[in-house]
């Protein structure tokens, strides 16, 4: 068991693992927290994940945990994690069974006074263009070979088809297309369960937000991000539904025995990986990509419906009743990108569970008019309380291979919760506060309680302390829809 | 043998505890255990039944497996199930005819289920795992 004396604290923010700790560590672990959330950190499996992350072949400088850290499968959420692509490992669990869930940003030209009126009405529509729920079915139906198009260009083929503005492309992290994207390494049953789930949010903690922007930091970066006080925005946060989850469980499983083939050691069989430069490996990201690129898309179709609610119910009330988009960015996933290692430049393949890219000014895959200030930064808070867009920054290049973190992270599991928070009271409250719910159950919606969550600006204070990213507004909800 | 599953405390997921006399009374104890989680599974109807046949690589990858395709077959048909007949259950091979109906009260939606520190052990009164499940 890793003790708190097995780790040294290196700054006000950063506490080490040293390899020594195990001998089965590769490489040091790193966890960012102030005092508190360190402590936190033992309350679960948190840090026994995070070494056991340490212990994947290939791995360099670090294992990291974002502040957001709590205990997941296989490797603990918020975790990051940067492979060697000569001599190193992917893992299907480093990324996760909902492939690039993350989060979307769309800005709009009107001010909270314009859109309070509309409110109720803007959510009544929102629900129907954007279902939810469990094994909840988009709008849109797609033919098998037409889903093969899809996965393999992402939002290029939303472009093609209508569904998608060109900066849109641009202001989604990698375009909206990972390359290397193969549909014939997706299984029947993961195309299956996709085809008639495009543009739909899913349950959990999957929701669409409208939001105002409740306070600027850094009024130049907002500018570039076209972000304002008293601005209404509106965030949506979902994944790649069942054909993401159906390629991680393909994967998770079929790469067992590999594990033996390749004669690995792992700690936990959720850490199941396979060497990049093998035909399982790359069979894995072909498949994984297909899901970053379904997910790209299932927020597209989302935002197009969010585009027509907004026109339907503001056409001819208020001046501009159009939504921008302001950035997409993917949490759970796996990407072949470059950094600096001990001061050469290395191609890593970048492990991000519960975890957000965080690229500083300069970086070469931002878009023209990001490219001077950095890259956004979507921090969903937890249902209820405030979210926030940060930016990224060339500290986080140094220190955490362009990463930060990705939410506030759970303290309580979903079954304490359900039996501690009232879903009827909880509703009631955030009502109170002025808040409109649309939920598929009081049930899923105490689950999401903002007592089973961390204080999301405890976590983002630590993550612009350290200097892994930087505040630059805060969002506070306006309307909730959950599945 | 008295239990057949409870809760564990899992700070984002959920995971059950499952004993089993055999392999296929504890392959049985997690499919009902995880329905458990699914729905609320007293007095469901049984009016789907499935018949089901997998190969895996080891005990653990079957109950995955069997697990996984139990959440397929649910989603795809709108059901959950409650009720199994095991055929036969060898660490490479499962055969069951499973039972259920449609759901009138869910309770969670299982994405996935994970190898998460999964390890099934042989105890002196026959069988125990516990599975961590993504939610």
């Amino acid at each position: 068991m890793v003790q708190k004396s097995d780790f040294q604290r290196v700054d006000k923010y950063i506490w080490e693992l040293p390899k020594a700790t195990r001998d089965d560590m590769r490489v040091p672990a790193r966890l960012f927290g102030d005092a508190e959330l360190f402590d936190a950190a033992f309350r679960d499996r948190t840090v026994e994940q995070l070494a056991n992350t340490a212990t994947l072949p290939g791995i360099v400088k670090y294992a990291l945990a974002m502040p957001d850290f709590h205990q997941g499968y296989g490797f603990p959420i918020g975790g990051v994690a940067a492979m060697r692509v000569d001599t190193g490992t992917i893992s299907p669990g480093g990324v996760g069974y909902d492939i690039n869930c993350g989060v979307r940003l769309l800005g709009t030209h009107l001010e909270q006074e314009e859109v309070g009126p509309y409110v109720q009405e803007l959510t009544a529509a929102l629900y129907r263009a954007c279902p939810s729920g469990v094994g909840g079915k988009g709008r849109m139906r797609v033919s098998e070979r037409e889903l093969n198009e899809l996965v393999t260009h992402g939002v290029k083929w939303a472009l093609k088809r209508g569904l998608a503005r060109q900066e849109d492309l641009a202001h989604t992290e990698e375009q909206g297309c990972l390359a290397g994207a193969d549909p014939s390494k997706v299984s029947a049953r993961a195309k299956e369960r996709g085809r008639p789930q495009v543009g739909s949010l899913g349950a959990g903690n999957h929701f669409l937000e409208i939001d105002v922007v409740e306070e600027v930091y850094d009024e130049e970066v907002a500018q570039a991000f076209g972000l304002w006080e008293d601005q209404a925005v509106v965030q949506i946060h979902c994944g790649s539904r069942g054909f993401g989850h159906q390629v991680c469980d393909d994967n998770v499983r079929g790469l067992q025995s590999a594990v033996r083939k390749y004669g690995l050691q792992l700690p936990d069989r959720e850490l199941v990986c396979a060497p990049i430069d093998s035909p399982e490996g790359r069979a894995y990201y072909a498949a994984m990509a297909c899901a970053v690129n379904y997910a790209f898309v299932n927020r597209q179709v989302l935002a197009m419906g969010v585009r027509e609610a907004f026109e339907q119910v503001l056409a001819g009330k208020v001046s501009d009743f159009d939504l921008f988009q302001v950035y997409d960015v993917a949490h759970n996933i796996a990407k072949f990108e470059e950094h600096e290692v001990d001061g050469r430049r290395m191609r890593l393949c970048v492990h991000r569970k519960g975890a957000t890219r965080a690229c500083g000014p300069g970086y070469a895959g931002l878009p023209a008019d990001y490219r001077d200030v950095g890259q956004p930064v979507l921090v969903p808070g937890s249902m209820g309380t405030a979210s926030y867009v940060l930016v990224g920054t060339q500290k986080a290049m140094e220190l955490t291979f362009g990463s930060t973190c990705h939410g506030a992270g759970r303290v309580m599991s979903r079954t304490r919760a359900r039996k501690t928070v009232s879903g009827a009271d909880l509703r009631k409250e955030l009502e109170e506060q002025g808040i409109v719910v649309r939920a598929g159950s009081n049930k899923g919606l105490a689950e999401e309680a903002p007592q089973a969550y961390k204080d999301v600006s405890h976590v983002v204070e630590v993550v612009h302390g350290a200097g892994i990213a930087r505040k630059v507004a805060r969002l506070r909800p306006l309307a909730v829809i959950k599945g | 043998m008295d239990r057949h599953f409870e809760e564990v405390e899992h700070t984002a997921d959920i995971a059950i505890r499952v004993w089993g006399r055999d392999p296929a009374e504890l392959f049985a104890h997690a499919a009902r255990g995880m329905a458990c989680q699914m729905a609320d599974a007293e007095g469901m109807g049984q009016t789907i039944e499935r018949t089901i046949d997998l190969t895996a690589y080891d005990a653990e990858t079957l109950l995955v497996a069997w697990l996984g395709e139990l959440l397929y077959l649910s989603e795809r048909d709108g059901c959950v199930f409650t009720d199994f007949d095991m055929l036969e259950v060898t660490p490479s091979r499962l055969r069951a005819v499973a039972r259920g109906g449609p759901v009138t009260r869910h309770r969670q939606h299982i994405k996935a289920v994970t190898f998460s520190d999964l390890e099934i052990v042989h105890t002196d009164a026959g069988y125990e795992t516990t599975i961590v499940f993504d939610v």
